[in-house]
């Protein structure tokens, strides 16, 4: 592109002066302005912004880009195109966080361990071996028609 | 006897890495100090000043096909070409390449010569 070295985003600031340059640079206040801490990891000057999602940004304002509710020359996240309204939504949900994941971490090891506990202890009505008709299907299991088949009686009287 | 005072609705929402709390909740939403206003107006005189830039150009009659947007520019220069310069060895980015790139590596081989 077009744009000069100084207005494309460079190495980590070290000196107040760099800090206030990355931050007119970026549109930004120079109090609002917070790099990623200088872990090495290659993110240099971008700004850390809060994570939000665009979902939380007012519907109702007229945004240069309403469907990504996106300012033209704003600075954008590093991770903007994680948090578009088609993907990740950070908006607040009605109930706590801890309460709705306790809740189903409850519910479902509670489902899970009483699964487990009808494998390992099955319980059912008593049942007997299979019975079946014409001294144990003799001739349909290939048995010789001429010879006589030995009874099966599977009663008592 | 004083007890500590009762958790407020922020702290008893705690929000985290996949929710946010909402304004509603939030005491900074109703500070109304003039730092915050003054901090609002620079935002704002910020703000004005970009879409007014934009503004002109997108109803310039001799305006180019494409207004390019010069966040959206250094946004991706940052993530594609900005992460060698800046990228500098230290023991927690070692170890995370060590990882992320040994790792799977070393565990397909022990898995797959187990099988034969």
């Amino acid at each position: 592109s077009e744009m000069s070295k100084d207005m494309l985003p460079g190495p980590y600031p070290r000196t107040p002066e760099e800090r206030a340059a990355a931050a007119k640079k970026y549109n930004m206040r120079v109090e609002d302005y917070q790099p990623y801490p200088d872990d090495g990891l290659g993110y240099g000057d971008y700004p850390m912004l809060p994570n939000k999602s665009q979902y939380e940004r007012d519907p109702w304002y007229q945004w240069d880009q309403p469907d990504m509710r996106h300012n033209w020359g704003e600075p954008m996240h590093w991770d903007f195109d994680m948090y578009i309204r088609n993907r990740v939504d950070t908006s607040p949900t009605v109930v706590p966080w801890h309460t709705m994941s306790k809740h189903f971490l409850l519910f479902l090891s509670i489902m899970l361990i009483m699964f487990g506990l009808g494998e390992i202890y099955p319980s059912y009505r008593p049942v007997g071996p299979k019975q079946y008709p014409f001294n144990d299907l003799y001739l349909e299991r290939g048995g010789d028609p001429n010879k006589k088949p030995p009874a099966v009686i599977h009663y008592e009287i | 006897m004083a007890w500590a005072p009762p958790p407020s609705a922020a702290q008893l929402y705690r929000p985290n890495r996949f929710v946010s709390l909402p304004p509603e909740l939030d005491p900074a939403t109703y500070d109304t100090s003039p730092e915050k206003l003054r901090a609002e107006a620079e935002r704002l005189a910020i703000r004005s000043r970009l879409k007014r830039q934009y503004l002109l150009q997108l109803n310039d009659p001799n305006a180019p096909a494409v207004i390019e947007n010069p966040a959206l520019i250094r946004w991706a220069y940052a993530k594609s070409q900005n992460v060698y310069p800046t990228f500098r060895p230290t023991p927690k980015t070692s170890f995370l390449g060590a990882v992320y790139g040994l790792g799977p590596l070393l565990f397909w081989i022990f898995v797959l010569k187990a099988d034969r």
